[in-house]
């Protein structure tokens, strides 16, 4: 493990762009503790704690790859603000009310951030649900040639279908009914 | 109904992979097609959204791999024991339960005590039946002074205290008790027909709590014959006796009966008479049916209905006997002759009256 690599915030961006994966890697485990005392000090768990982390990180990730990050802190900071802020929001689900929260930091305002996240959460869940019911092999159809982008050939051999228009045919089908599937249940937030 | 090819057609134009001309053809279409527009952005948003949550999975399946691989590298690096979580989730709760009891615990405690004060009340105790005049006058006056503030009268300076005395001898000493003329600087004596003396102690018993009087004015010239004799030997058991006395600003007559031989507590220099008593009684001569005196009023049990206790006149005489022998005064000449035994007791109260008096002490 080099560590020496990343040692500024800076380095750690960069690599994240650069799609590195030890940059993650490395990120990932400076700031865990941290947010786990956090989280386990303010009346958490440690699998909520390993929770809210990765939607933290996750979070902070897609802003960088969005380019949309305009960090005017550190990221350990932005880390913590975006965890308390989504602990806070889990805390207040759970009908808990945290009244007075231990903090270890200083934290910034991050509600947009957390609010997008959310809204793409809620997204998520129901494309979760609409593959899940969409059941096979149209789930790993759609999957493999829109997510894994696989090419129609590939798809065609796999799944045993005469030729690849069959396949597409077949696709059509299974995208038609998933369509119908998403937007039935997903409505955007106005 | 859209054929696949025309979702084939939207997926390439979305892609980007369609060759300009034919780009342009259907960028005319869907300028003029509303329906195609709104398929092709709900087509869009649908792709992008599958591709964002094909990203997101990988993502998540990548930190959870790092998650894990974290823990199996350093296992121990924070996972608090059992009991750290349970405190840290209840925390609250706790600190709450926690001074619920601790309240409760010492309320009752508290509550306790109190039921037990008044029973601790209970217990005999002695009050001493001098009046505190100060205290009276003040809430009385109060009330005068608000219905008519112009009409105050310019009175001396009232007594602190007062008790009852009465006369033993006719040459001018008086007897009352000595808890009415503690700490006095000047004491006064005044009876109901209005005649007032200037006494001073000249001798005290605090054990049987009885003080001498003497009238010290200079043209004092007796008080004439007492009517009354004083009783030597013990008297009977529900015997009638009687009292008058100062409770208040005039005299006042109580009658009742000897009810016990042995006075607060088994004390047996005194009585205990069933006479309703107040403060100022302190001092107040008792007398039997015949006119003769049995003993000095002195005290009352508090929150005891009807337990008044008296000294017994014996220890008034063997008080009596003691002051020459003090080397104060001259032998006193006692009273020889019971002129009230055969008279009624209005007439008998008609006489004693001019020998009992309010004993005003000033400091």
């Amino acid at each position: 493990m080099k560590k020496s690599l990343y040692e500024t915030d800076e380095a750690i961006i960069e690599g994240i762009r650069r799609s590195d994966e030890r940059a993650l890697a490395h990120l990932y485990k400076l700031y865990f503790p941290m947010i786990s005392h956090f989280i386990l000090s303010n009346s958490g768990t440690d699998d909520e704690a390993k929770d809210i982390y990765q939607e933290g990180v996750i979070v902070f990730y897609e802003k960088i790859k969005d380019n949309s990050l305009e960090l005017s802190c550190q990221i350990k900071t932005y880390l913590y603000s975006v965890c308390r802020r989504l602990w806070l929001k889990r805390l207040a689900e759970k009908g808990r009310f945290a009244t007075k929260l231990d903090d270890s930091e200083s934290f910034i305002p991050v509600d947009e951030e957390t609010q997008h996240h959310e809204e793409q959460e809620r997204q998520f869940g129901v494309m979760g649900d609409a593959l899940a019911q969409l059941g096979e092999p149209c789930r790993s159809l759609i999957e493999d040639y829109y997510i894994r982008t696989q090419s129609m050939q590939d798809i065609t051999a796999k799944f045993g279908y005469t030729n690849t228009d069959t396949a597409k045919n077949q696709k059509y089908k299974c995208l038609q009914r998933l369509k119908k599937i998403f937007f039935t249940t997903y409505k955007p937030e106005v | 109904m859209l054929e696949y090819r025309a979702y084939d057609e939207i997926e390439r134009y979305l892609n980007g992979k369609m060759a300009s001309e034919e780009k342009a053809a259907f960028e005319a279409l869907l300028h003029h097609d509303a329906r195609l527009t709104e398929q092709v952005e709900e087509h869009r948003q649908l792709l992008h959204t599958m591709k964002k949550y094909g990203q997101r999975q990988q993502l998540r399946q990548q930190l959870n791999s790092i998650h894990s691989q974290m823990v199996a590298t350093e296992p121990l690096a924070a996972s608090p024991n059992g009991w750290k979580i349970f405190w840290g989730k209840h925390r609250q709760t706790m600190a709450v339960a926690a001074s619920v009891s601790l309240l409760s615990v010492f309320g009752t405690l508290w509550s306790v005590q109190q039921l037990k004060a008044p029973v601790r009340q209970q217990t005999a105790h002695y009050v001493e039946l001098r009046r505190e005049v100060e205290r009276l006058k003040k809430t009385q006056t109060a009330i005068i002074n608000g219905i008519n503030d112009a009409s105050k009268p310019a009175t001396p300076r009232p007594a602190a205290f007062s008790g009852t005395g009465f006369a033993i001898s006719s040459d001018g000493y008086l007897v009352t008790s000595s808890h009415v003329v503690e700490g006095a600087d000047s004491i006064m004596v005044e009876n109901k027909a209005g005649l007032k003396y200037k006494v001073s102690e000249v001798y005290r018993d605090e054990i049987h709590d009885l003080s001498i009087l003497k009238v010290t004015e200079d043209n004092f010239e007796g008080f004439g014959k007492l009517p009354y004799t004083f009783k030597v030997s013990e008297s009977d058991l529900g015997e009638r006796v009687f009292t008058l006395g100062y409770p208040r600003e005039d005299i006042v007559f109580g009658e009742g009966s000897l009810s016990s031989s042995t006075g607060f507590e088994g004390d047996t220099t005194s009585y205990q008479i069933s006479i309703p008593l107040n403060p100022g009684n302190s001092g107040g001569p008792l007398l039997d049916d015949k006119g003769n005196l049995i003993g000095v009023i002195s005290g009352k049990q508090a929150g005891q209905e009807g337990a008044a206790f008296a000294i017994k006149s014996a220890y008034l005489l063997q008080l009596i006997d003691e002051l020459p022998g003090a080397g104060k005064v001259d032998p006193l000449t006692l009273p020889k002759n019971n002129t009230l035994s055969t008279q009624t007791r209005p007439q008998q109260l008609k006489k004693l009256k001019e020998y009992v008096f309010v004993v005003k002490v000033y400091n």
